[in-house]
C-alpha cells in the first residue's frame, strides 16, 4: 500500500504547486549549467576557430581576448622575419555598439588580412568570404543580417557577402569580419568636425610654444596626428617541423613581444576572463540547489507534521518504522524527482529563447539529478526525525 | 485460557515530591469473548492503564501476561516485539476514530492487513467482509472526511477487527457520538466479543453505554475501587 502516493493524491494541488515552484528553481540550475558550458564554448570559440600556431601580442599582455594588447601594424613584418615563421598576419579585434537595422546592437569586429592572411572566418555557410579590400563584411546571423544587406559602420556602408556561425565573441555577441584597413577605419575614424577641432587644438598648443614659429607648428601637425595603423595581435603560422616553443622564445627575445600557443591562449581565457564567471555560476548553482533542498525539506516537514496523528496511529497499530520512513522519504523523492523532471522538460524546450547560448549537456543533467536526488534524501531528514520521534501514545490522546 | 492477566500493575510518574501514582496495584484478568469496561472520572488512571495494556507505556511495577506469555514483569519488557504484538493481536478503537485521512474507508481497513503482509484478493475479500459486517460496504471508497461520525467509528471498528485481534482496546469509543449512535457502537462491540471471541476492554465515562458488559472496573485515583460482574450487574 503506497501511503505516500495516497497522501499526495489528497493534497495534489499543493503537491503540483510545489513541484512547479521547485521545478522552476531546478530550471534555473539547469539553465546555469547550460550558461556555464555556453559561456566556455563561446569564450573559446574564436580562439579555436582561428587556431594559429602562435598568437603574438604586446609584451607581458595576455591578449588579444583576455587582455587589451596594442601593437604597431608593421610589427608583423618583423615577426615574419623570425626563422621558422611561414606566415605572420596582423589581427585586430574589438567590441562596438552600433545601430543595425534600426536597433542598437552590441557586437565584435575582427579585422584581418583578407588576401591570404590568418584570422578570417573558416566556414562560410551562406554567401562567400571577403574578396575585396574594402566595404565587404562577413557576419554572424545573430546580428540579424542576411547576405546582400548593407550595413553602415562609421563613415561607410559595408555589404554582407557571407555568413558564418563558427565564432562569437567571448561575451556571446555576434562577430563581424572586415578587412584589416576597414576594421581600423571603423575603430579609429572620427567625425570630420572632430578631426578639425583636434587639429586646431593641437595647432594652438604648438604655436603657443616659444621655441616654435607658427609655420613650424603647421608643418608638425600631420606628424602628430594619431596613428590608426594599430593592431592587437599577430597570428603566426610556422613552417612544417619547426619547434613552436623555440620560435616563441625567439619572438620574445628579439622583438620584445609575448607569444602564446593556441592552447596557452585558451588557458589564459579559462583562468582569466572566464574564471570569475565560472565561479559565479558555480556559486549560484550551489545556492539554488541549497534553496531547493531547504524548500523541499520544509514542505516535507509540513506534510509530515500534518499527518503526525496518523503516524502515531500507524505506530500504535504496529506499523514498523520502515513503513513510516518509506512514506516520508518517498514523498520527498517524488517531490524532488517531479520538480527535476519539470525543470528538465522546461529547459529543454526553452533554451533557444535565452539571449546567451545555453549548451545543455546530458552529463550536467545527470550530475544535477544525482545532486538533487541526494538533496531529496537530505530534505526528508527533518520530516523523518519528527515522524520517528512521534509517540504512538499520541493516538490515544496522550503526548 | 485468559488473554490478558495483570497483577499489581503500577505506574508512577516523576519522583520525590513530584511523584504521581497514576495507577497502583491494578489486578485484572480478561478471557476470550469477555467484555470489560473501565469506568472512572478524568484523572482516575483509565488512560494510563490503557496505555500500559497497549504496550506503549512502561509500567513501573507489576506483571502483564498476554496470551499466555509474560511480557512485562519487574525487570521490564520481556524482549517481545511490541509493535508486532500490537499489529497481530491487538485492535484499537479511539474516541476520535483516528482514521487515516488520506485513505478511503476500504484502504483504512486494508492497512493493518498490509502491515502483516496480507495482500491481493485475500486481503480485499477480508476488507469487504468486514465492511459488510459493519454495514458500511456502500461507503467503502469514501474518504473519512466524507463519512459521518458513526460511519467513521464503524470503519475504525472494522480496522480493529481486520487481523482477528485477540484483544480489542477501545478508548471512549462513544464519546464523540450521540446516544443512539453510541448505543449502536457498543452493541457492535458486544457482537464482536461474542461472535469473534475477541476480548474487549472499553474505557468509558458513560455508565449507560456499558450495559451488558461482563466486567466493570471502577477506577479512582489510580486504583480499582469497585468491580462488578455480569451476574452482579443483572
Amino acid at each position: 500500500m503506497d501511503l505516500a502516493v495516497y497522501d499526495l493524491k489528497l493534497h495534489r494541488g499543493r503537491f503540483i504547486a510545489t513541484v512547479i515552484g521547485v521545478g522552476l528553481l531546478f530550471t534555473i540550475v539547469l539553465a546555469m549549467n547550460g550558461l556555464y558550458r555556453g559561456n566556455i564554448q563561446e569564450g573559446l570559440a574564436l580562439i579555436k576557430a582561428t587556431n594559429p600556431d602562435l598568437w603574438v601580442v604586446e609584451r607581458y599582455r595576455g591578449g588579444p581576448f583576455n587582455e587589451q594588447s596594442t601593437l604597431p601594424e608593421f610589427y608583423h613584418y618583423s615577426v615574419k622575419a623570425i626563422p621558422g615563421v611561414e606566415k605572420a598576419s596582423p589581427f585586430i579585434y574589438y567590441a562596438v555598439e552600433r545601430p543595425i537595422s534600426g536597433k542598437s546592437r552590441h557586437f565584435s569586429i575582427i579585422g584581418y588580412d583578407v588576401f591570404g592572411g590568418l584570422g578570417g572566418p573558416q566556414k562560410i555557410y551562406a554567401g562567400r568570404n571577403i574578396e575585396q579590400a574594402h566595404y565587404e563584411m562577413v557576419a554572424h546571423p545573430k546580428l540579424g543580417v542576411r547576405v546582400g544587406d548593407r550595413v553602415p559602420l562609421g563613415l561607410h556602408t559595408y555589404m554582407v557577402v557571407g555568413l558564418t556561425r563558427e565564432a562569437v565573441s567571448s561575451d556571446g555577441e555576434p562577430m563581424v569580419y572586415l578587412s584589416l584597413s576597414d576594421a581600423q577605419e571603423v575603430l579609429y575614424q572620427r567625425d570630420n568636425e572632430e578631426v578639425r577641432s583636434q587639429r586646431e587644438r593641437l595647432y594652438r598648443t604648438l604655436s603657443g610654444q616659444s621655441y616654435l614659429l607658427p609655420v613650424q607648428a603647421e608643418k608638425l601637425l600631420p606628424k602628430l596626428q594619431p596613428d590608426t595603423h594599430i593592431i592587437n595581435a599577430i597570428l603566426v603560422r610556422l613552417k612544417p617541423g619547426i619547434n613552436r616553443a623555440e620560435v616563441a622564445r625567439g619572438i620574445e627575445k628579439w622583438l620584445y613581444l609575448s607569444a602564446f600557443s593556441t592552447e596557452e591562449e585558451l588557458q589564459l581565457m579559462l583562468k582569466g576572463r572566464l574564471a570569475s564567471m565560472t565561479k559565479q555560476l558555480l556559486l549560484f548553482r550551489t545556492l539554488l540547489l541549497i534553496i531547493s533542498v531547504i524548500i523541499v525539506s520544509l514542505v516535507i516537514y509540513t506534510f509530515t507534521m500534518e499527518k503526525i496523528r496518523s503516524i502515531a496511529v500507524m505506530k500504535l497499530i504496529g506499523a514498523p518504522n520502515w513503513v513510516i520512513i518509506r512514506m516520508v522519504m518517498e514523498q520527498s523523492l517524488l517531490l524532488t524527482i517531479g520538480a527535476f523532471l519539470f525543470g528538465l522538460a522546461l529547459i529543454h524546450n526553452t533554451y533557444q529563447l535565452f539571449p546567451r547560448t545555453l549548451l545543455i549537456a546530458p552529463g550536467d543533467d545527470l550530475v544535477t539529478f544525482i545532486v538533487a536526488f541526494a538533496g531529496g534524501i537530505l530534505a526528508s531528514i527533518l520530516g523523518l526525525w519528527q515522524a520517528l520521534k512521534t509517540q504512538p501514545a499520541m493516538a490515544l490522546g496522550a503526548q | 485460557m485468559g488473554i490478558l492477566r495483570i497483577e499489581g500493575l503500577t505506574k508512577i510518574f516523576g519522583s520525590g515530591h513530584l511523584e504521581v501514582r497514576a495507577i497502583e496495584d491494578i489486578n485484572l484478568s480478561v478471557s476470550e469473548g469477555d467484555l470489560v469496561a473501565l469506568l472512572g472520572p478524568s484523572g482516575s488512571g483509565k488512560t494510563t492503564l490503557l496505555l500500559c495494556i497497549s504496550l506503549i507505556l512502561d509500567p513501573t511495577g507489576g506483571k502483564i501476561v498476554f496470551d499466555g506469555q509474560t511480557i512485562f514483569q519487574k525487570n521490564g519488557w520481556a524482549g517481545v516485539d511490541m509493535r508486532r504484538l500490537r499489529r497481530e493481536k491487538i485492535g484499537f478503537i479511539f474516541q476520535s476514530h483516528n482514521l487515516i485521512p488520506f485513505l478511503t474507508a476500504r484502504q483504512n481497513v486494508l492497512l493493518p492487513l498490509s502491515l502483516v503482509g496480507l495482500k491481493g484478493e485475500k486481503a480485499e475479500s477480508r476488507v469487504r467482509e468486514l465492511l459488510e459486517y459493519m454495514e458500511i460496504a456502500d461507503r467503502a471508497d469514501y474518504l473519512p472526511a466524507l463519512l459521518s461520525g458513526g460511519e467513521q467509528q464503524r470503519v475504525a471498528i472494522a480496522r480493529a477487527l481486520a487481523n482477528n485481534a485477540k484483544l480489542i482496546l477501545a478508548d471512549e469509543p462513544t464519546a464523540s457520538l450521540d446516544t443512539a449512535r453510541g448505543v449502536k457502537v457498543m452493541g457492535l462491540l458486544k457482537k464482536i466479543a461474542k461472535e469473534n471471541q475477541s476480548a474487549v476492554i472499553a474505557v468509558s465515562h458513560d455508565e449507560r453505554m456499558i450495559e451488558g458488559f461482563d466486567y466493570v472496573y471502577r477506577l479512582k485515583d489510580g486504583r480499582i475501587v469497585g468491580e462488578k460482574t455480569n451476574s452482579t450487574l443483572n
